[in-house]
């Protein structure tokens, strides 16, 4: 068979196969052009086909594979027609999606389906080892030797029925070979042949490499199919995590606007910190404690929504007092980062969120509270909190001073810069405030 | 032998129709268009017609409807697809002698177009 393909033919098959892989696998180098086999040499085309499909097992898109097997097997083998049925959920049938053959042998492709009940699909999902050969094909001309067989089917007149059955459904598809293609128990698929143009039979190694051919068309579908399962499984989690991720921001503005009501002179205090916070981590991509930039912001987010839940705490008089606090209510005030990180910690999922809202009074140089903890000791997102915190206290008026205008406000961060605040943070601060992003 | 046209947009379909009832005995005109099928019909009358309802030009509703206007007594079948409801409700006014569903079963479309046949005016 293969001797008989002479080198117009063979440079042609080459050139067929070559586009196919050189336009949908280029990553392969042995499949570059410069890796290009000389149109001359003689060329065993299952050997290229099978290397292809080999590669393409891999592959996303299966009906490439089948394209190509289809193509090919026509060409090379030359039937008057080939066809891949593939089975389709929704019709609960066999479906032709890929053919090729000679004008008006060539079944339209999506014309035809072959329901599942049919008894050519039943002999396939039963394996029935009569009917099929050693190696599950079903081949008409072995269907008409059964058929001549008076002895076996005199006792058995349903098996009789089921093969003119068969018979019947190969005839109105005009195949002379049908190959199953499975995944575990389940058919997937067959790759229908018609008569060969030359009116010669198919010999058993031919037959042995369609076999293979349509496992391989299997598999690649089958992994096909997995991977898009996959990418949908992804997708519902990714969803669930958005939706869940929402509400939790809902729900912590709502919380923060529980504090801003309590106190109209920071009134908007909240959403303001938030807002400086994250311009402020916006600067800080590639900072060697962040370890996912993403969800580093997404914490961040709410960590400088929830950073004062605990003034929820504080009786009014002293929140809201316009005269100096005294030392005993400066005390008490002092406590709202504690009272807030203890209001939270029931829940469970907002883990580390907890230390920027504990910690977001703390001062780099360890004089700040609740602990006094100094330097990198300060949990990152306390110490970008510390500054918005303090930059929007600043520009705003409180009951015990009026606002500061932001040329005075920016002086006063940079002079605490080293002290108050992470030098790192404050460049951070100052990237963000010169490129307008915190007006 | 009964004349059968098969008028359909796509090429492939009508080369594989013909070439499967002419297998089975029947003489097998094509017809790419409405338009196509409007004139086989007058100069060939053929007595069967196999007609896509969805076709560009003159739609298969419309050619069904001047091919019954002409010749009430030839069979058209109808084929469809599962979303064109709102198609096949006009193709039974029209008085569309069957249906077959894309895609099709070929025993099925064996069946109908032999019912069909049955069907014809013995006279005719």
């Amino acid at each position: 068979m293969v001797e008989n393909i002479n080198n117009e033919k063979d440079a042609y098959t080459w050139k067929v196969i070559h586009n196919d892989l050189v336009n949908h696998i280029q990553e392969r180098p042995h499949f570059t052009p410069s890796g290009r086999l000389k149109a001359k040499q003689k060329i065993d085309y299952r050997l290229v086909i099978e290397n292809a499909s080999r590669s393409m097992i891999r592959f996303k898109k299966p009906e490439r594979l089948i394209r190509m097997i289809v193509r090919v097997i026509t060409e090379q083998v030359g039937v008057d027609h080939a066809g891949v049925l593939l089975h389709n959920e929704k019709n609960k049938a066999y479906v032709l999606i890929d053919s090729k053959g000679v004008i008006g042998k060539k079944i339209p492709v999506g014309y035809i389906r072959i329901p599942e009940k049919n008894a050519l699909i039943a002999t396939f999902d039963e394996r029935r080892s009569l009917l099929l050969d050693e190696r599950g094909v079903l081949t008409y001309d072995n269907l008409k030797a059964i058929l001549k067989d008076k002895d076996l089917l005199k006792k058995n007149n349903e098996l009789k029925e089921r093969i003119n059955k068969i018979r019947k459904e190969m005839e109105l598809i005009s195949a002379n070979v049908c190959i199953p293609a499975y995944f575990k128990r389940k058919l997937l698929g067959i790759l229908v042949l018609g008569p060969k143009i030359s009116h010669r039979k198919f010999d058993r190694d031919e037959i042995g490499f369609f076999v293979t051919l349509a496992n391989d068309a299997a598999m690649a579908i089958t992994n096909a199919q997995l991977i898009e399962n996959l990418q949908e499984k992804i997708r519902e989690v990714e969803h669930l995590y958005e939706k869940e991720h929402r509400l939790f921001i809902h729900t912590s503005i709502a919380l923060a606007a529980a504090i801003d009501a309590r106190d109209p002179y920071t009134a908007g205090h909240t959403a303001r910190v938030t807002h400086y916070s994250l311009s402020i981590a916006d600067e800080l991509e590639g900072h060697k404690e962040i370890k996912q930039f993403n969800k580093f912001k997404e914490d961040l987010h709410i960590s400088a929504l929830l950073h004062d839940i605990g003034k929820i705490g504080i009786r009014d008089n002293i929140l809201n007092k316009k005269r100096d606090l005294t030392k005993k209510e400066r005390v008490i005030a002092m406590k709202h980062p504690e009272i807030g990180a203890a209001i939270l910690r029931p829940i469970r999922e907002l883990g580390n969120i907890i230390d920027g809202v504990k910690y977001h009074q703390e001062r780099y140089d360890g004089k700040g509270y609740p602990e006094g903890l100094k330097g990198s000791k300060i949990p990152l997102m306390a110490r970008i909190i510390s500054i918005a915190d303090t930059f929007d206290a600043m520009t705003t008026d409180r009951p015990y001073r009026k606002k500061r205008n932001i040329v005075e406000s920016i002086q006063e961060i940079k002079k605490n810069s080293g002290t108050q605040f992470d030098p790192k943070i404050t460049e951070a601060f100052l990237r963000a405030y010169k490129k307008g992003k915190l007006v | 032998m009964v004349k059968l046209m098969v008028v359909d947009n796509e090429r492939d379909i009508c080369d594989f129709v013909k070439n499967f009832f002419t297998l089975r005995g029947y003489e097998v005109f094509t017809a790419l268009s409405g338009e196509d099928a409007l004139k086989i019909i007058e100069t060939e009358d053929p007595l069967i017609v196999l007609q896509d309802i969805r076709m560009s030009g003159i739609d298969g509703i419309e050619t069904l409807k001047v091919i019954k206007e002409k010749r009430p007594n030839n069979r058209v079948i109808m084929v469809t697809c599962i979303d064109d409801l709102s198609k096949m409700e006009k193709a039974k006014k029209l008085g569309a002698d069957g249906y077959i569903t894309k895609p099709l079963v070929l025993d099925d479309l064996v069946k109908a177009v032999s019912e069909a046949v049955h069907k014809l005016k013995p006279n005719k």
